[in-house]
């Protein structure tokens, strides 16, 4: 007869359930909903959930030592290695071409960053450490891998709500912005056409750009050196065109494959006693106000910009100096295709939009310097 | 018009705000101004001879009336032309078709985005000049209206 000993130890799971794990596997089943149901950024949300429910099944020996998630965690969260990666494939994937065409644009990307800046100093007022509001603040870059790069190294114990929070909120840009634009915009200015620039820009400009990016930046803002460098890596290999294969593999198979493993690692530090805490859902709420911030930041600078170009700019590309490249560029062009079935603004929105990439990998690098992370 | 000692009927017909479609004789030309360039200055790129292969070849460069001046986009557009580069990726109008203002022509992908390009102007299309698939530049024409 199976003594209580061995029953126990049968039952070892389901005495391990806790009231915490039971709440954290229902988040994980929202986030693995937005993913699947209602398509909301499913590549990471779908992971992120997954990571979340596995590491808070009881006893998961997933998130114990050697566990494959803590492995993941420690082979390239800890030491901010899955985001640089990811940055390569982004840079690969970007196109600045229409921001040398128009170089002005790259004024609505920094405009776009001042989300960043304002819910750092709302996150103090809330009482966070400079590097809890730092972190947080990030979140206004809309830009995953570098709110990930900046809060693993200034606020670990915050990673995974504030990663959550950024990808979510990019997934949010055509439900967010769009009210925003309409609202601090006249029917008049939406409807400015902006002709399609047909400035030729030479391969040798496209292949001298990420460089002197990557040494301009690198020498203002060393802290934005990981980033910038990856970003830029990845668009040098795309530019100079000779090395096809390991554009492809950048953007393509290391991306994916980096991106699941981020995915679930991030996943796997949203546990119970870390995650159900008040300053989750006070990071959740200055993350949305970070966004809409950039979103009226950008706009109004745009139309102050309209002003000085005599009404050249159509105010609504300030909205699209974001980093969620190229969503906030689609919005734009939706939303002033909608006011005037003639006016495409896609490639000026493309352009705003390569600036906020840049601008916004800048700003985490300014925030590193500003809290004099090591 | 006189060029060279010759006769010319000069015929500029606006396709954009940058782009005419100049017809010398019988043969037909289409200019694009280049950035800042005012029309006086323009020089003929014959990009497309669309009629009459053995009418008398004409010359290469010609100063274009001064009275000819881009207007607004209006309803008097004689053809669509593609508003960025990018790929068609469907048609929804055959020639002889009658379409409306803003009703969809085609679907041009820029930048990975699916674009649906309106008619500027009611009327008959007279002629698609693109196909399903194919890339096409900035100013090239979708489809050309008839009178």
């Amino acid at each position: 007869m199976p003594g209580s000993d061995t029953l126990g130890l049968l039952m070892q799971g389901l005495n391990h359930v806790t009231l915490q794990s039971l709440v954290m596997i229902g988040v994980a089943c929202v986030l693995m909903y937005l993913g699947i149901v209602r398509k909301y950024e499913p590549l990471l949300l779908l992971p992120i959930g997954a990571g979340c429910l596995l590491a808070n099944l009881p006893l998961s020996p997933l998130v114990a030592e050697d566990g494959m998630l803590r492995v993941l965690y420690d082979m390239g969260i800890r030491n901010e290695l899955f985001p640089l990666l990811i940055f390569i494939g982004i840079g690969a994937l970007t196109d600045f071409g229409p921001l040398l065409e128009n170089p002005r644009l790259v004024l609505l990307g920094a405009a776009g960053q001042f989300g960043i800046f304002l819910t750092l100093l709302l996150a103090l007022l809330l009482g966070f450490s400079r590097p809890e509001a730092a972190s947080i603040g990030i979140i206004g870059a809309i830009d995953g891998p570098t709110s990930i790069y900046v809060s693993g190294l200034l606020a670990p114990h915050l990673l995974g709500p504030i990663t959550v929070a950024a990808y979510s909120y990019m997934a949010l840009v055509p439900i967010i912005l769009p009210p925003i634009m309409k609202l601090l915009t006249t029917k008049a200015e939406r409807r400015i056409r902006m002709p399609y620039s047909q400035r030729q820009i030479s391969r040798r400009t496209r292949i001298l750009f990420p460089i002197i990016v990557t040494v301009l930046v690198g020498t203002l803002v060393p802290f934005a050196t990981p980033l910038i460098g990856m970003l830029m890596l990845g668009n040098l290999m795309k530019e100079s065109g000779v090395v096809e294969r390991l554009t492809h593999a950048s953007s393509n198979e290391i991306a994916n494959a980096v991106t699941l493993f981020l995915g679930l690692a991030i996943g796997s530090t949203m546990v119970g006693s870390e995650f159900l805490k008040p300053s989750t859902l006070a990071i959740l709420v200055l993350g949305i106000v970070a966004f809409a911030v950039d979103g009226v930041a950008g706009v109004l600078f745009a139309k102050l910009l309209n002003r000085f170009s005599g009404g050249q700019l159509n105010p609504l590309i300030g909205a699209a100096g974001l980093s969620a490249f190229p969503m906030a560029a689609r919005v734009v062009q939706r939303v002033a295709h909608d006011e005037d079935f003639e006016n495409f603004l896609l490639m000026h929105a493309m352009g705003a939009n390569a600036a906020g990439q840049v601008a916004s990998v800048v700003a985490g690098g300014v925030l590193l310097a500003l809290m004099g992370a090591a | 018009m006189g060029i060279g000692g010759r006769e010319f009927v000069v015929d500029v017909q606006e396709l954009d705000a940058d782009r005419f479609e100049v017809a010398v004789g019988e043969e037909r030309f289409e200019v694009t101004l280049q950035g800042d360039e005012d029309l006086p200055e323009a020089r003929i790129a014959p990009a497309q001879v669309a009629t009459a292969a053995t009418a008398p070849a004409a010359p290469k460069t010609a100063t274009l009336p001064r009275t000819v001046r881009p207007r607004a986009a209006g309803s008097s557009l004689s053809a669509l032309a593609a508003p960025m580069p990018g790929v068609i990726l469907e048609l929804h109008v055959k020639a002889g078709d009658r379409v409306e203002r803003g009703q969809p022509v085609a679907v041009l992908d820029a930048m990975k985005m699916h674009n649906l390009i309106g008619a500027p102007r009611a009327g008959v299309i007279a002629e698609v000049c693109v196909a399903a698939g194919q890339a096409v530049g900035h100013g090239d024409t979708i489809v050309r209206f008839g009178n």
